[in-house]
């Protein structure tokens, strides 16, 4: 890929990220209190800086083949050329990364999209989850969410139906990022998506059913300029129960913040202060791309429940130094407890390269 | 081998031994000619090399590119090429070319969309500074080119003019695009923003789908497309600008080509000469068993072998001249059609193996008849002196040489190839050849009503010249053909010049005209600031002008639509109209004014109805008349600037013309208009200025062909040199005996002047009438065929003449000092030499 | 009356190489003389010092008591204009000019321009039996036409002295005798004085006197 367009596209990956010092825009802050509302808070909330739909799973086709799928939309207000009377004003910015994780293929196959809100080419609809950035798109249809992606090397045409009520994270769905009021997001979840649909990868098309995880975060300070990074993981436990946790290392290598939920299959839920959740690195991995090492397993703590982390394969490592500009890893894991407790999610690794500098 | 190189040797010994000046003057010449054919070749190579590297860097990987009229199209077009099947990105673009307050050069400003722009024109996307700096409205990314001329670095402020406005820019970092442009980009909604085009666009880059159909995919997006917009591959703009440019530069190869038509003229007379003189070496030769066919044949060789040394000369001459003139002209030798700074040469073998082949050929071609003769000739007859003249006898049927000049009478008005005129070059070198083959026939005729002078020596040079026009053909041919081409050319540009200056008094009638940018530039006059041109104090009476450019036809060049206020009724005396006009117009149609080239591109008269696409739709006009354009070669199409302005929406003009009251001077309104606007916000210029600078631009585009004819002269004045030197040489023992008999050194340097007078003389007479004839071809058939326009035939009388005075002496002297040279020493003794 | 006194000529060197020296010879008004040598024994450096065409390094050359060597170029080409004529070996009959004009050419050289030029070249033409080829070319013209054209061209102004180099080399022996005849008598009817150069003794034999060149000088012939 050329340079040009390495650049071009690094410009959504660090407006994805929150960023400080932009002069002229007042961006709201996502403070303790405030609440949420459906379906208003499915949609965009255009006024703040940041804003994410994020939906991970595991997906089985006929041949019990297992695949893990990535669709995220990201939303970004610069804060520039507010005033423009352009159509074309960069007022809001939209792009879009998905990923396939094939053991068969043993590294993620991925693509993106980068694009400014308009022109009916893109747009982030305030009034529903509805997404789209020119052949993709993220829509909510009644219960089912929709994605549709048409990439270089691979297709998804999934319908993910929810079977559980959404989970808010955090208090009432005010996640706290950070010690101060306002390094917080608006987050909820919408775990044990049933997905139904096709995959196109490698040359085949396949049917698949699986299960899915659903994001939605939106902030206007989400990474303090302590944080180099963080730990994430969102899992559909096979009982039906759902546990997100994830916390915000430090520059110095240890913990920032953290935060986490457990919802049961009882729907009893459960969440935790920063002080209640520890990752604790496992195995190293190191990218022979990037020469980065990542720790993928993991063993992690909630409260008094502890679980371990295995990737479905090591390289989910996703390599957007020549697209978005940044290095990461987001891959399928399974999950497992103790008894019977056990899971499918995801795990995402950010900062590990060098400190998320945004 | 080695038998057939001692065959060689022998032949050519003394030509390349006792006559190796002569020989060294004809490789000179071939060496001329092939440098200039290539310099040019060159030239007009890289100029294209820059358009076409300029093209790429605009359309970078785009398969197709969208455009539309000079003021852009409506940008709801875009989305709808975007959600084509077969379109993988379609990247939207704002050209503006920004006026720089103060400057003569505009910038050429794109508006991208940095996320659509990357994926298809990456060279246009800014580097340096943070990445949210490519979206920010105030910064701007410029081409090495345009921070190396403007002075600019990062950081800097760029200031660049919006209608009568100034705006400041940010230079972010820079661009890629081609190394002589001067380019810069921004953010498409800046653009839009900041040149008043909100809502409009002048491109769309498209990137197909792998695999896609491009004539397809090109035929779905041309169904979308409003009547104006076009869409086309990236290359046929490219082709385009070089088909524009093609006639131009077709012109300049063609005037090359006679330099190398000259220089093998000069390879004639050389081998005919040479072979004169080697006659009884040949006559010994072929006695001892040299077959006709291998002497012809090495003597063909000895001509090639001339051919490849100047060729391989003239190649390294050329390509050292190219870039000479590149630095000194730019690209377009000064013609003005290729904008930027100085393109570096681009050197193709291909045309240099071209050249050399090309020199070989004519150095060949200039040894052939030679060559032929030395082989036909019987041994035992060219031992015996006195028939130096069986050559040319060859010349003796008039049959040929007439036969090529009815031939040029024939085809001179046949229509153009391809916007060439084929015909026309075609008739001028057979004019040429032609007159050359009757040489002979034309110097005796002449040189028989000469009346025998008194003095001795004068009168045994006519007798001389007399007995011998084959010999005297030869020194002559060289000169006829430079003197045509010089007096043709001379003549064409006068009457060239003198049409556009009447031209120019024509269509400046006004008293001051106030310019604020073209068609697509950033600056223009808002109706409020006509009403304040219009009320300014000493302004009798003010016209505007909106210039912008039109998509006519798919495929053609852009056609400049000219709106103006005029007067229907005044039309035809306010225009340089040429031939009828009418004011019958079709029902619910306005007039439309065409220039000649329109005029001939769309087979258009007074009467005919056209199809204008204006702001997307298709306006009907009627032409009304047609009139002469020197300044839009593509062609240009004036209408009533209400009529335009209720058709585009559009109310914003480019020029003015300011009619002063009786006691107001152009100084006080140009002051006047500074005060209002503002200093350099707009270009004021009296029509006499306009004049000069016109007539200026005019003399530099033509400042090559001087060069050119120069050169021609030059080679001519060589060629006369060299074959007077030889035949001077021939006749060493002629001298002696008259030395013998009495004849002083001065006496028999007069003869040789009087020979030198007579010989450039006719040369003179015939080289004026042929081209004066070649001129009426250059101006009624090449000029009009290559650039649409005509002219009035104009005689140069006092420059023609003067002309004529220093040729002649020139030619004269030469002819004397290369005689000089030849019978230095003792000629007393050369009766006892022998062969 | 052309007489030369110790004329000495050498080669231009380096080293010079003596040709002869101490040379002396008288020649009568209306005397034949023939001068007789092998190549390279400088008879033709002669031919050229009575030309004035060449001076000696030592001695000198007198026509009608008129030193030679004491005239410039221009004196000496008036000289030759006005006082000799010449036959050459390769006739060097110019090839432009018809034969009448060929003939003529001494006198337009001299100057004389009215009708009696026409009569003179008629004259000479007709004693050197030309008379029905003035109007030919000299490529018209056989080798032995050519010679008497320049003959008649030697004589048609009347000269002094008629200077022959090798008149019959290009020519057969029959033309050669007819010619060196022809020579002989229309320089006796002239009255001039004739100096022939030649290594042909048939030629020779019309002089009056034969000498030969030898480095001792000049020393008559054996017959």
């Amino acid at each position: 890929m050329n340079p040009a367009r390495r650049r071009a596209i690094a410009v959504l990956s660090l407006a994805g990220l929150p960023r400080a010092g932009l002069a002229g825009v007042a961006y709201p802050d996502v403070r303790s209190g405030a609440s949420i509302a459906f379906p208003r808070d499915h949609g965009s909330h255009p006024d703040f800086r940041t804003e994410w739909w994020y939906v991970t799973g595991w997906t089985t086709d006929a041949s019990g083949v297992d695949r893990g799928v990535q669709v995220t939309f990201f939303r970004n207000r610069p804060g520039i050329a507010e005033s423009s009377a352009s159509a074309f004003a960069p007022r809001e910015l939209l792009f879009a990364h998905a990923a396939i994780a094939d053991a068969g293929i043993g590294r993620l196959v991925h693509d993106q999209r980068a694009a400014r809100a308009g022109l009916g080419l893109a747009s982030a609809s305030t009034s529903t989850t509805d997404v789209r950035l020119d052949d993709w798109s993220l829509v909510r249809e009644g219960e089912r969410y929709r994605a549709r992606v048409r990439a270089r090397d691979f297709a998804i045409d999934l319908a993910f139906a929810a079977t559980q009520p959404v989970l808010l994270q955090g208090e009432r769905g005010v996640s706290r990022k950070g010690p101060l009021p306002g390094q917080a997001s608006g987050y909820y979840s919408v775990p044990q998506l049933d997905v139904d649909g096709t995959i196109a990868v490698a040359g085949r098309t396949h049917a698949v059913r699986g299960r899915a995880w659903l994001d939605h975060e939106w902030s206007s300070a989400y990474l303090a300029p302590e944080a180099a990074g963080w730990d994430w993981i969102g899992t559909n436990l096979d009982d039906g129960g759902a546990l997100m946790a994830f916390r915000m290392r430090s520059r110095g290598g240890g913990t920032f913040w953290a935060g986490g939920t457990l919802r049961e299959a009882s729907g009893r839920t459960r969440t935790f202060a920063p002080h209640e959740v520890a990752f604790i690195p496992g195995r190293p991995w190191r990218s022979p791309r990037t020469g980065i090492v990542y720790p993928v397993t993991f063993e992690v703590r909630v409260g008094d429940l502890s679980v371990t982390l295995d990737p479905l394969m090591d390289d989910q490592e996703l390599d957007a130094r020549g697209s978005v500009g940044i290095v990461y890893w987001e891959g399928a894991v399974r999950v497992r407890g103790p008894g019977e407790l056990a899971g499918r999610g995801y795990l995402e690794l950010t900062g590990y390269g060098e400190p998320l500098v945004l | 081998m080695t038998n057939a190189l001692q065959v060689a040797g022998a032949v050519m010994q003394g030509a390349f031994g006792a006559n190796s000046g002569r020989t060294a003057i004809a490789t000179l010449a071939i060496a001329l000619g092939v440098a200039l054919g290539f310099a040019i070749r060159t030239v007009n190579q890289s100029a294209v090399d820059e358009f076409t590297a300029g093209v790429a860097t605009l359309s970078g990987n785009a398969d197709l590119v969208v455009r539309g009229p000079g003021d852009g199209f409506d940008e709801s077009v875009y989305p709808t090429i975007a959600r084509l099947g077969a379109v993988a990105v379609a990247s939207p673009v704002v050209e503006v070319d920004a006026r720089l307050p103060g400057r003569d050069e505009s910038l050429r400003l794109s508006g991208i969309d940095v996320f659509r722009a990357a994926a298809v024109t990456p060279a246009l996307v800014g580097r340096g500074g943070t990445a949210l700096d490519l979206l920010r409205p105030d910064r701007v990314f410029l081409s090495p080119a345009a921070l190396a001329r403007l002075g600019l670095a990062s950081g800097d402020e760029l200031v660049v003019q919006a209608g009568t406005t100034v705006l400041t820019f940010v230079v972010g970092g820079s661009i890629e695009a081609s190394a002589g442009q001067l380019a810069g980009a921004v953010d498409i909604a800046a653009a839009q923003d900041a040149f008043g085009r909100t809502g409009r666009l002048s491109r769309v880059d498209v990137r197909l789908r792998p695999g896609a159909d491009v004539d397809a995919a090109r035929a779905a997006i041309a169904s979308v497309l409003p009547a104006g917009v076009s869409v086309a591959r990236p290359s046929d703009a490219a082709d385009m600008a070089a088909r524009m440019t093609r006639a131009y530069r077709v012109n300049l190869d063609v005037l090359a080509l006679v330099a190398l038509f000259t220089g093998s003229l000069l390879v004639f007379s050389t081998q005919a000469l040479s072979v004169v003189r080697r006659r009884t070496q040949f006559a010994l030769l072929r006695t001892l068993g040299l077959p006709r066919r291998r002497l012809a044949g090495v003597l063909l060789a000895e001509g090639a072998l001339v051919g490849a040394a100047g060729s391989v000369i003239g190649i390294a001459a050329g390509y050292a001249l190219a870039s000479m003139l590149l630095r000194a002209f730019g690209a377009d030798l000064g013609a003005g059609f290729f904008r930027g700074e100085a393109p570096a040469p681009s050197f193709s073998l291909l045309s240099a193996l071209a050249f050399v082949a090309l020199g070989i050929a004519a150095a060949a071609a200039g040894a052939w008849l030679p060559a032929i003769e030395a082989a036909r000739a019987s041994p035992a007859a060219a031992l015996k002196a006195g028939d130096d003249e069986a050559m040319f006898g060859r010349l003796a049927s008039p049959v040929p040489g007439i036969a090529c000049l009815g031939f040029a009478l024939a085809i001179v008005w046949l229509p153009p190839v391809g916007g060439l005129p084929m015909f026309g070059y075609a008739a001028i070198a057979l004019m040429l050849v032609g007159t050359l083959l009757l040489l002979p026939r034309i110097t005796r005729a002449i040189l028989s009503r000469v009346l025998h002078p008194r003095s001795t020596g004068a009168a045994l040079a006519l007798d001389s010249l007399r007995a011998a026009p084959g010999q005297a053909t030869v020194s002559l041919a060289a000169i006829v053909a430079a003197v045509a081409l010089a007096v043709s050319m001379a003549i064409m540009v006068a009457s060239f010049r003198e049409s556009l200056a009447d031209w120019l008094d024509r269509v400046l009638p006004a008293d001051v005209y106030v310019r604020s940018g073209g068609a697509t530039g950033s600056a223009w006059l808002a109706p409020e600031d006509q009403r304040a041109l219009a009320s300014l104090p000493g302004v009798r009476h003010a016209e505007f002008l909106r210039a912008t450019r039109l998509q006519a036809s798919d495929g053609d060049p852009p056609v400049t639509l000219l709106a103006r206020d005029i007067d229907r009724a005044q039309a035809a005396q306010r225009l340089p109209v040429v031939g009828e006009t009418t004011d019958a117009f079709r029902e619910g149609t306005a007039p439309a004014w065409v220039s000649e080239a329109y005029a001939d591109r769309y087979r258009v008269a007074p009467g005919t109805t056209i199809r204008l696409p204006i702001a997307g739709r298709n306006a009907e006009f009627t032409v009304a008349g047609v009139w002469r354009d020197y300044a839009r070669q593509t062609g240009a199409v004036i209408v009533e600037r209400t009529v335009y302005a209720r058709l585009a929406g559009d109310d914003r003009v480019n020029d003015a013309a300011l009619w002063l009251a009786p006691d107001a001077t152009p100084g006080r309104v140009r002051d006047a208009i500074d005060a209002h606007f503002g200093r350099d916000r707009v270009t004021i210029a009296t029509p006499g200025e306009i004049r000069a600078i016109s007539l200026a631009v005019f003399d530099r585009t033509f400042a090559v062909t001087y060069a050119l004819e120069a050169v021609a002269i030059a080679i001519g004045l060589v060629g006369l040199s060299a074959s007077f030197g030889a035949l001077a040489l021939a006749r060493r023992r002629e001298f002696g005996v008259l030395r013998h008999l009495g004849m002083t050194r001065r006496q028999i340097g007069a003869m040789l002047a009087a020979e030198g007078a007579i010989v450039s003389a006719v040369g003179l007479a015939v080289g004026l009438a042929l081209g004066g004839a070649i001129s009426v071809i250059l101006v009624h058939v090449v000029n009009r065929q290559s650039f649409r326009w005509s002219m009035d035939l104009h005689l140069p009388a006092a420059q023609l003449a003067a002309f004529c005075v220093a040729m002649l002496t020139l030619a004269t002297v030469t002819a004397l000092a290369s005689a000089r040279r030849a019978t230095a020493g003792d000629t007393v003794m050369a009766v006892k030499e022998d062969w | 009356m052309i007489v030369l006194t110790r004329l000495a000529r050498a080669w231009p060197g380096p080293p010079p190489r003596p040709l002869f020296s101490g040379l002396d010879l008288a020649i009568a008004r209306g005397e034949i003389v023939a001068i007789l040598g092998e190549s390279g024994s400088g008879k033709s450096t002669v031919f050229n010092l009575i030309a004035g065409l060449d001076r000696p390094d030592e001695g000198e050359v007198a026509v009608d008591g008129v030193v030679l060597s004491s005239l410039d170029d221009d004196a000496r080409t008036r000289f030759r204009r006005e006082r000799v004529g010449f036959v050459f070996q390769a006739f060097h009959v110019l090839p432009y000019l018809d034969v009448a004009h060929n003939v003529a050419l001494p006198l337009a050289l001299n100057g004389v321009r009215d009708a009696s030029r026409d009569a003179r070249v008629a004259a000479l033409l007709g004693a050197v039996g030309l008379a029905d080829r003035r109007s030919s070319m000299p490529r018209e013209l056989s080798g032995g036409e050519l010679q008497r054209v320049a003959i008649a061209r030697a004589l048609v102004h009347a000269p002094a002295v008629v200077l022959a180099d090798e008149p019959t080399g290009n020519l057969d022996p029959r033309t050669a005798a007819a010619i060196v005849a022809l020579l002989r008598d229309t320089i006796k009817a002239s009255g001039a004085t004739g100096v022939i150069v030649t290594h042909s003794h048939a030629a020779a034999a019309i002089a009056d006197r034969v000498l030969a060149l030898t480095p001792d000088g000049l020393v008559p012939a054996q017959a």
